[in-house]
């Protein structure tokens, strides 16, 4: 959030002159209700009688309170602005209150102003006001350890060792010219229907954190065999196919053993047949867990797996259930290794600005699927919760968030409908537009929750987390044709070229074909900060400090 | 059969309806501007020009490629980008780590499941359990 507030020279004078003496003593006027009701801030001095303006006794108009002395006046008209009057009578007296919207009004400079102490009167006032009684979930708590995520200097080292060996010189943000092309970039070889597959294959090599791993030799294959009674390591097998796709060899390769051991350990699953990405995805990061997981978690750090599946993708949900009657909220979390998203096909007119664009053109779009994820979603009569304020049962609002983003942020797009009335699956084929570069502020759990409040100035929970929210598309996973018989292919972005992998097929190709096409899976890894949309500054990737989480593009000669 | 009377008071009527209408459509309009206000002034919105920039360039996108002469979709592959061409059915030949028996890569699925018992009489019973399964919840 924008820190940069100037506050107008007649708010200055006054919190020189009078501090924050006025704001507290307006405090209790302040009306909290439910935070989804529009009448959220309201102020009320009196309950028995209806306010009214102090020269001509109208309730008519919009009313403001006078910070200095608490008088209160209407403004009705330009014609009749005793608001303004009352500023002119007594000098120094520019500072006022909106009565229905708690808002700082200054007369002289005829313009809303703002104010951190005040938002913060009025949000304690609001949150005592409704039955939390304690700030949890709303306040942010000063948190001084930085988590470290995992990535230390051997990793940083093992990298470089891994791009001297990749063969080639780092160009330094320049496009690499066409004769060379990205370590990494190989073909896969079809083996029945198993596209799907390939295309999540595909995104899993190149994702940062994942690649960098693997390549820098952490999961170690031979003390990995000699420990496990069962033999049984999908982590292994994916280590077999990094290495041989990043060998430098460019014929296409058959990951005919990973599918082996797959099917070995994803029963379920096994079976030759086209089968969706998405749950295979779901079932690689699984298998991953199962067996990196008991073996790294001894010792839980706050319950955070660090297996690498969970490194890369895990992020943290936060589900908000408020009572529509009292305004208690109940907050749950939960981990999360991606964002299955609604495909949103209405278009909100009264959303935020970008809404309308979208009606405009008449485009979906994937943040639009976004909103729709964090928008608050009022539970049907027939799912009544209990309130523990009330005790008893209301009608609520529940609301997502994200509590902690992942490194690397997986959406999958809900394509596939299943309707049990009709006992009919179909495909949603429509277009849906998605940015490559992704700022995911608007969905984090501390906007969500500043916004519930009207977006006022305060620490809300999760303001403190440094971690950047800036994400940058890796690959797109799109599938195409129909839903018993269709194709997916991965389109990679490496140093800012774009590459479709079609099974053993890899081309390039333009920025538009991959902006047209349509996803199925996309694939953002997280900017570091300081990194502005797309510069790709491989050289400062590389001299940046190492606690800072720095993955590199390695690009290199073939 | 309007008497005097009742039109005055239909047009009274009228009048504090239309003045509750301006005063609610005032309050509201009020609400928007102050909420909007605030949003831009603290900054909340500062994305709104790269995200039209990106719903520029996609609509950009999909044009250029609506035009039939530019059909990515349907151009078939001549040679990727390392020079190379591949059949349409992969045809690299290994061993398969389950019976030891030598497979064409693009046949192996369709082999393994056969060899691994997986076959599709397996499988329909797995369906039907758990479709019943679903049914029953």
């Amino acid at each position: 959030m924008s820190t940069s507030l100037n506050p107008c020279k007649h708010l200055s004078d006054y919190k020189l002159r009078y501090g924050i003496k006025g704001f507290n003593s307006i405090q209790k006027w302040i009306k909290s209700s439910s935070p989804y009701s529009r009448s959220k801030t309201q102020m009320e001095r009196s309950k028995s009688e209806i306010p009214r303006c102090g020269f001509c006794c109208g309730y008519e108009g919009r009313l403001y309170i006078c910070l200095i002395c608490s008088s209160m006046s209407c403004s009705l008209s330009s014609e009749s602005n005793h608001a303004l009057l009352h500023t002119q009578n007594q000098i120094g007296h520019e500072i006022a209150v909106d009565l229905q919207r708690s808002e700082l009004y200054c007369f002289s400079c005829s313009d809303q102003v703002y104010d951190p102490d005040f938002d913060k009167a009025v949000m304690t006032e609001q949150v005592l006001g409704l039955g939390n009684g304690n700030l949890d979930g709303i306040v942010g708590r000063s948190n001084g350890k930085r988590k470290r995520l995992g990535f230390e200097g051997s990793d940083f080292k093992n990298l470089k060792r891994v791009v001297v060996v990749g063969g080639g010189e780092l160009d330094h943000g320049r496009r690499i010219s066409k004769s060379c092309f990205p370590v990494g970039l190989r073909g896969l070889n079809n083996l029945g229907n198993t596209c799907f597959m390939n295309s999540v294959l595909q995104a899993l090599l190149h994702a940062p954190p994942f690649r960098n791993y693997f390549l820098g030799g952490r999961h170690d294959r031979d003390s990995c065999r000699k420990g496990s009674a069962d033999r049984l390591c999908l982590s292994c097998d994916i280590d077999v196919v990094f290495s041989a796709v990043f060998s430098g060899d460019r014929a296409p390769y058959s990951p005919a053993r990973f599918l082996y051991s797959w099917w070995r350990l994803s029963e379920n699953l096994a079976c030759y047949e086209q089968q969706d990405a998405h749950e295979f995805f779901m079932s690689v990061l699984d298998r991953i867990h199962e067996k990196e997981g008991k073996t790294r978690n001894t010792n839980k750090d706050n319950g955070d797996c660090h297996c690498v599946a969970h490194r890369a993708f895990s992020g943290l949900l936060r589900s908000d259930v408020t009572c529509t009657t009292c305004g208690f909220t109940s907050t749950t979390y939960d981990p999360c290794v991606d964002i299955s998203l609604d495909f949103n096909t209405t278009v909100d007119h009264f959303a935020a600005n970008k809404a309308q664009k979208s009606t405009e053109t008449g485009v979906s779009t994937l943040t639009s699927c976004l909103d729709l994820f964090t928008r608050p979603e009022k539970l049907g009569s027939d799912q009544k919760l209990f309130c523990q304020n009330c005790q008893e049962r209301h009608e609520s609002v529940k609301q997502m968030s994200i509590r902690r983003l992942p490194l690397v942020l997986c959406l999958h797009v809900k394509r596939f409908e299943h309707s049990l009335a009709r006992k009919a699956s179909r495909k949603i084929d429509r277009h849906l537009q998605f940015p490559f570069s992704l700022d995911m502020t608007p969905y984090v759990s501390s906007s969500i929750v500043r916004k519930r409040f009207g977006n006022r100035i305060f620490a809300f929970e999760g303001d403190e987390s440094e971690i950047s929210t800036n994400f940058e598309v890796f690959a797109v996973i799109t599938h195409s044709g129909m839903l018993e018989s269709g194709h997916y292919m991965t389109y990679l972005r490496l140093n800012e070229q774009w590459y479709k992998c079609d099974d053993a097929w890899i081309t390039e190709v333009d920025d538009e074909v991959v902006r047209a096409s349509q996803i199925y899976l996309a694939f953002y890894v997280q900017k570091p900060n300081g990194h502005k949309t797309g510069e790709d500054n491989v050289s400062c990737h590389l001299r940046s400090s190492v606690s800072s989480d720095s993955f590199v593009s390695i690009a290199g000669c073939c | 059969m309007s008497a005097p009377d009742d039109d005055n008071k239909s047009s009274s009527h009228t009048q504090l309806a239309s003045h509750f209408f301006s005063e609610l459509l005032d309050s509201v309009i009020m609400d928007v501007a102050s909420e909007s206000h605030r949003i831009a002034r603290l900054g909340l919105d500062r994305n709104l020009d790269d995200e039209e920039e990106e719903l520029r360039l996609s609509a950009q996108a999909r044009a250029r490629l609506a035009d039939p002469s530019n059909s990515e979709a349907n151009s078939k592959y001549v040679v990727d980008i390392f020079g190379q061409t591949h059949p349409p059915v992969a045809s690299e030949i290994f061993d398969c780590m389950n019976c030891g028996r030598s497979i064409v890569a693009g046949r192996f699925a369709p082999h393994l499941e056969k060899c691994m018992g997986k076959g599709r009489k397996a499988r329909v019973k797995a369906t039907r359990s758990s479709t019943a399964a679903a049914q029953n919840r």
